[in-house]
């Protein structure tokens, strides 16, 4: 019981809170291109692109938010890239994903070598961090306060993106289109929406957020980068987006489990469990997920294929159908 | 490219006839003025770090033999993503099957006593076997339930190299060694080809794993209807090929050779299993196969270009002050510019620009 204690505490709460953040923002920032139909397999390139230009903007500039502009924008360019090359080019888009992430990764080492002459991380050198807030009254909050309070701003935006990626997708013309860019395109272009904008314009959006991820990464609560600091989290962020199908809700529970792993995992160190065995949970958890909710969601996908076939004439599909329905 | 003669039938306007060969050019030319405004970014002289990289590829035979043995294990792993590929399937996890092929072959190695050349095939088995179980599950639920098997495999990577690093440097460490495991027996190491190299007899396996899976693929029945699968999922199910088993059995066999690169490379080159023994070989196997198009004998090429690059970029790390990382940084701009490139070849075929591996 003791040693549950230790693990289930109100801080393991407030850590929750910090490491479902960066994949809740990089996912919710993926469900614009996954309602847009594409799968955008180059959010771990643009996250960390995110986390190490926000880094050098940081130093720069001597502020926490010219980092932030510098990690945004930077995250912004490859994701401009990224449709560009996807959308322009109509190249393939896990090709361009991967390629990106392979650029992104070179790009940040040989950068922090010309640029510090250092290999592996960027630490401490004058790198500002991104302020803590303290939200007022210990007595409105009760014990929650050690929950809520303290916490970088990117951890209150990231939850309340939820809300408002949510209101853009479901209540706003441009996420309409956006919608119907991924799922019917050929409407879309018999209505006047240029479909090829709407994936750019989704790509944008996606970088932003991507971005924010990666500098909350970097200048969140450690203020440091190190190579392929986003370790798979944009990843997870893709199969978060696969099993949700890009609903901003869905993506806030996923998020939440693997951030709630993260969190476990990083207090079973303590313990004298193995770190490697440890660090594993994280991905583990993503797997099975991404298995069992695949599962789960066969069912309703053999249904719409029934109906859809009944709804043609019998006949030339019969065999067709009696297969599928096994 | 045309197999007419130009002269007699082929009335294309010239633009067109040589169309592919001006965006090949145009990629391989956009890739090193990216790489140029890079290596001048980071305040290096674009013409020495060139010429380093040269020199340390190619500059006598010593490197010659490194930069084929660099070559080896990404051959192998590009011939494991080129059987995915073929099939219409991505195999992004070849980096994961390959560390657990490379311990798998380093287990046997110094766990058993064994004679000579039956030690290296059973090492060389347990490598086949162990790759191709580390992909079975992802397998198994792209063929029966359509889980993503690009997101699947890629994060099944990070647990690879966790787990191998764990099975290293807590239960099998050796004693007083740093993050290795014991040593593999005498009898288990692959022949050596050369004295003055650690070049060994996998760069032959390699290249004859290229060579037998392009056999298959252009010479038999399965690999006619593997083919087909990966070239039109829905007509290939008409004409009768068994989708859902093939799923599985080309992702079970692109595991397999994935796990085969791993061990050549402990059993050829390390002699024992380190962490992070094998930083990208997978993913540069990946990319390999990409550039050419999922051909295998083309594959050998690119990994061959790929290897040598490896091999130079040791060089421009010691005489310049650029990182060896330069060379991903060229291989992501290649890849870029070949994806697209592809497709302005396409695009007159298919009005559609039909998409050549889609998920």
């Amino acid at each position: 019981m003791e040693d549950l204690d230790r693990i289930f505490n109100i801080a393991l709460l407030a850590a929750t809170l910090r490491t479902t953040a960066p994949i809740l923002l990089v996912a919710l920032g993926g469900t614009f291109t996954t309602k847009a139909g594409i799968f955008n397999i180059g959010l771990e390139g643009q996250m960390l692109m995110g986390a190490f230009f926000g880094v050098l903007g940081s130093i720069w500039t001597g502020s926490a938010w010219g980092g932030l502009l510098c990690g945004v924008a930077a995250a912004m360019t490859f994701a401009a890239t990224f449709s560009l090359f996807v959308v322009t080019f109509r190249a393939n888009e896990v090709v361009v994903g991967l390629a990106l992430n392979i650029l992104a990764g070179g790009l940040t080492i040989s950068l922090t070598k010309a640029i510090f002459g250092v290999r592996g991380s960027i630490v401490n050198n004058g790198i500002v961090g991104l302020p803590r807030i303290d939200l007022p009254g210990e007595d409105l909050l009760g014990p929650l306060e050690r929950v809520l309070s303290n916490h970088t701003p990117l951890i209150y935006v990231s939850f309340i993106l939820v809300f408002v990626v949510w209101l853009i997708l479901f209540r706003t013309k441009f996420g309409l289109h956006v919608r119907v860019t991924g799922e019917k395109p050929e409407a879309a272009e018999a209505l006047g929406i240029s479909t090829a904008r709407m994936q750019h314009l989704a790509s944008l959006c996606c970088g932003l957020l991507a971005g924010l991820a990666g500098v909350h990464l970097s200048l969140g609560y450690i203020t440091m980068f190190a190579e392929n600091m986003s370790a798979g989290r944009g990843f997870m962020a893709v199969a978060v987006l696969i099993f949700s199908a890009g609903d901003p809700g869905k993506v806030l529970a996923g998020c939440l489990l693997f951030g709630l792993s993260d969190a476990i995992s990083l207090r079973l160190q303590s313990f004298g469990l193995s770190s490697y065995l440890v660090l594993m949970v994280p991905y583990l958890i993503t797997l099975g997920a991404l298995f069992a909710l695949t599962v789960h969601q066969r069912p309703r996908i053999f249904r719409e294929t029934l109906q859809s076939l009944n709804v043609m004439k019998e006949g030339a599909f019969a065999s067709t159908k009696r297969k599928t329905s096994k | 490219m045309t197999d007419r003669s130009p002269e007699i039938s082929d009335r294309r306007p010239l633009y067109e006839r040589y169309e592919h060969l001006i965006g090949q050019a145009l990629a391989i030319l956009i890739a090193l003025i990216g790489g140029t405004v890079l290596v001048l970014l980071i305040g290096e002289n674009p013409l020495l770090v060139f010429a380093t990289l040269v020199d340390g590829a190619l500059g006598s035979p010593e490197r010659i033999a490194s930069s084929l043995l660099q070559s080896t294990p990404i051959i192998l792993s590009g011939v494991a993503a080129c059987i995915a590929f073929r099939g219409g399937l991505f195999n992004i996890g070849v980096e994961g099957q390959l560390y657990m092929g490379g311990f798998a072959a380093a287990w046997i190695g110094f766990a058993f006593q064994m004679p000579p050349v039956i030690h290296v095939i059973a090492g060389l088995l347990a490598a086949v076997a162990a790759g191709g179980l580390w992909i079975a599950i992802p397998a198994f639920f792209r063929a029966r339930y359509g889980t993503n098997e690009v997101v699947s495999t890629i994060l099944s990577n990070y647990v690879a190299i966790l787990l191998t690093s764990y099975l290293t440097i807590v239960v099998f460490k050796r004693p007083g060694g740093w993050s290795e495991t014991p040593g593999i027996a005498e009898t288990a190491y692959l022949p050596q080809l050369m004295t003055y190299s650690r070049l060994n007899l996998g760069i032959v396996i390699a290249i004859v794993a290229a060579i037998l899976l392009h056999l298959f693929l252009t010479r038999t029945p399965a690999g006619y209807g593997m083919n087909a699968m990966g070239r039109n999922r829905s007509f290939a199910e008409y004409g009768g090929v068994p989708i859902r088993r093939n799923t599985f059995f080309i992702l079970l066999a692109s595991g397999a050779v994935g796990g085969l690169a791993g061990g050549v490379e402990t059993l050829g080159v390390h002699h024992r299993f380190m962490e992070g023994f094998a930083p990208g070989f997978g993913f540069d196997g990946v990319i390999a196969a990409l550039l050419a198009n999922g051909n295998p004998i083309g594959t050998i090429g690119t990994a061959l270009f790929f290897g040598a690059l490896r091999s130079g970029s040791l060089l421009i790390e010691v005489d310049t002050n650029a990182s060896r990382e330069i060379i991903t940084v060229f291989q992501a701009i290649i890849i870029l510019c070949v994806s697209a490139q592809i497709l302005i070849r396409n695009r007159r075929d298919s009005t559609q620009g039909e998409r050549r591996w889609k998920i």
